[in-house]
């Protein structure tokens, strides 16, 4: 508690300090970690960020979040370099220390990992449509969330239910029946709130965060149309400690896309797929003869829109999501959100977002139909001040209503400090 | 830190006798620039397809003014700080108490200014090229005004704001001439940064001209 209690107020007093002397030193900071090579021809830039999550939730945690305590704490370290060689090379990469990609149980221990790493080449002539190669470990080109996941861009705590939501598929061994889909996915028996917490490092969501996987992305920009198109190792939903493999000539990769249309500099519209495995890499005894674990397949289909004006910005992005499940049944899904933001003063800004996920319904061999999963909606509501243009507060109510479960309603209430150099 | 230093100069007292409001007086020399001039790479991790890549301050200058007892200005003064190539323009503005600045965006990408600055807080939301009515903002307090971009986070330009008219900025050598000058006793101030403003009193007759290295 001693250590929690220091490092928030350590934080606070060099974010703070004496308010302007904080905010100088910060700037002075940022400006110092700018480097460059002696002909100029490479600059670097470091940068970073101090996180202090606190969480205080109900049974059973939803999401992403794992908590064995109905209140915990949550600090991260971020730390950023950008490199721009000559005029069309670009390197970027992030490192964290955190108890995990996600917010996890304080008994987790703390890790570094390097979250993402890529350089990417401007293969096109000035004057020309743009066209960009990139390469590396990084965030997923489909949708709109991955441009504002970080912390200082993310006007909530937690990402969208798309983003998050655990389904009742597993990575770790393919389902083998309809009534054990439905177990895994807590609808029948319906789970309790241990249950629910204990099998959660096994289910994946539609996509999992920002899908920081490893792999290969071409971009570019034609007149008001914007494209992407990225071969990754592993799938959308596939977990954080996954990320880092690698492509193998017995894998086959992931294969995604957007296109973007921009009628105007307030409008942003996108159309995403995606297709590839979900099943991990191991051995998998349990696939039935005859099938492979290339069998089972992951298909998404998205659509995002974005809109800003003024001091109002607006974002909304549906996910349709298959998981194949050959000889049992395929997993059907739909989520959606929509998610406003409006800033009231230069400092405070107040953002709100409803998600749901509906899944569509399998058949066991008694010839009973069920959903595949929780239907599920969440109301987010979350204000945000910035102190200075370093630092930041934001507090984040959620409250969500599963069915069918033990708990119809779970709420969670969180604050994230966040200090940027 | 802030370094002031007092000093009096007293200009030849065997001048030309000069009437009240008389000839005007000029002042000009040198500033002792500070070295600095920064480079920064631009943020764009998560917009691949994205322009601009290393951004520089220009070159420091200095801002040399007088304070004074000087009459308002007759007309609600106007300036402009344009967004262009994902830049201010100018980086440094220096404006009277008063003055009116609009913001245009000559970008084909909104941007969205603001400042925490106490001297002015302000946030213009996001707007497009050509936004009309042209957003724009008074600048009724002296002080010094950080101005930056919401969305792109490199951009970072200054708006000095004086209750004097009487201001010249230097140039990249340093160089600067204030004139037109009625005679008088003034602080003559030198700002260099936000953290650092030279000042010294001057006494001016009429119809004369000063030369002053600062510091």
């Amino acid at each position: 508690m001693k250590t929690r209690t220091g490092i928030i107020g350590a934080t606070l007093a060099m974010a703070l300090g004496s308010a302007s002397p904080g905010q100088e030193a910060l700037e002075q900071l940022s400006d110092r970690l700018n480097f460059h090579s002696r002909d100029g021809s490479m600059q670097l830039r470091l940068s970073g960020t101090i996180e202090l999550e606190g969480y205080a939730i109900s049974d059973p945690v939803a999401d992403l979040v794992s908590g064995s305590a109905d209140k915990f704490f949550n600090p991260r370290f971020g730390l950023y370099l950008d490199a721009q060689v000559g005029t069309r090379g670009y390197f970027f990469a992030q490192g964290r220390v955190d108890r995990g990609f996600d917010p996890y149980y304080p008994d987790k221990q703390t890790e570094a990992r390097l979250d993402e790493y890529a350089l990417r080449m401007e293969l096109s002539e000035p004057g020309a449509g743009r066209l960009f190669l990139q390469l590396g470990k990084f965030a997923t080109v489909v949708g709109n969330w991955t441009k504002r996941h970080a912390a200082w861009d993310n006007p909530f705590i937690t990402a969208p239910l798309p983003y998050g939501n655990l389904t009742g598929v597993w990575d770790v061994f393919p389902v083998p029946s309809v009534d054990v889909l439905l177990a895994w996915a807590h609808v029948s028996p319906v789970g309790s709130a241990p249950a629910v917490l204990a099998d959660k490092e096994f289910r994946l969501p539609v996509i999992w965060g920002p899908a920081y996987a490893q792999g290969v992305a071409v971009a570019g920009k034609w007149g008001r149309f914007e494209y992407a198109g990225e071969l990754k190792a592993v799938g959308l939903s596939a977990r954080p400690d996954r990320w880092g493999e690698g492509f193998s000539t017995m894998e086959r990769p992931t294969m995604s896309a957007r296109l973007g249309w921009r009628p105007g500099p307030s409008w942003n519209l996108g159309f995403s797929a995606s297709t590839g495995e979900y099943l991990d890499r191991s051995d998998h005894p349990r696939i039935p003869t005859g099938l492979s674990r290339h069998d089972y397949r992951q298909t998404v289909l998205a659509h995002d829109l974005s809109y800003a004006w003024h001091h109002f910005q607006f974002w909304g992005e549906v996910y349709a999501a298959r998981f194949e499940v050959p000889r049992v049944a395929d997993v059907d899904t739909l989520a959606y959100y929509l998610e406003a933001k409006y800033r009231f003063t230069p400092q405070l800004s107040g953002a709100m977002r409803w998600n749901q996920q509906w899944f569509g319904e399998v058949t066991n061999q008694a010839g009973e139909s069920r959903p595949a999963g929780r239907q599920t909606w969440r109301v987010d509501v979350a204000p945000t001040y910035r102190l200075t243009t370093q630092v930041q507060v934001k507090l984040q109510y959620s409250l969500q209503h599963d069915r069918p479960s033990r708990e119809r309603y779970t709420q969670s209430l969180s604050a994230q400090l966040t200090v940027r150099f | 830190m802030k370094i002031t230093g007092h000093h009096t100069l007293l200009l030849a007292a065997g001048l030309l006798a000069a009437t009240a409001g008389g000839w005007a007086a000029t002042i000009e020399g040198r500033v002792k620039l500070p070295k600095r001039e920064t480079t920064t790479v631009v943020n764009k991790r998560y917009e691949i397809v994205s322009r601009g890549g290393v951004v520089s301050t220009n070159p420091p200058v200095a801002v040399v003014y007088l304070e004074g007892d000087f009459p308002p200005a007759k007309a609600e003064p106007m300036a402009r700080v344009e967004q262009k190539d994902l830049m201010f323009v100018p980086q440094l503005l220096v404006v009277q108490t008063g003055t009116k600045v609009e913001f245009p965006n000559l970008d084909d990408t909104f941007h969205n200014i603001f400042s925490y600055s106490p001297a002015k807080r302000f946030d213009l939301g996001r707007y497009r090229t050509n936004e009309k009515p042209v957003p724009a903002v008074m600048f009724d307090t002296p002080g010094v005004v950080v101005l930056r971009c919401e969305i792109h986070e490199h951009m970072r330009g200054v708006i000095l704001v004086l209750a004097t008219p009487r201001f010249t900025v230097t140039d990249t050598e340093g160089r600067y001439r204030l004139e037109g000058l009625p005679a008088g006793t003034y602080r003559l101030k030198t700002w260099l940064d936000s953290q650092t403003t030279l000042e010294r009193t001057v006494q001016l007759a009429a119809d004369t001209s000063l030369r002053l290295d600062l510091p």
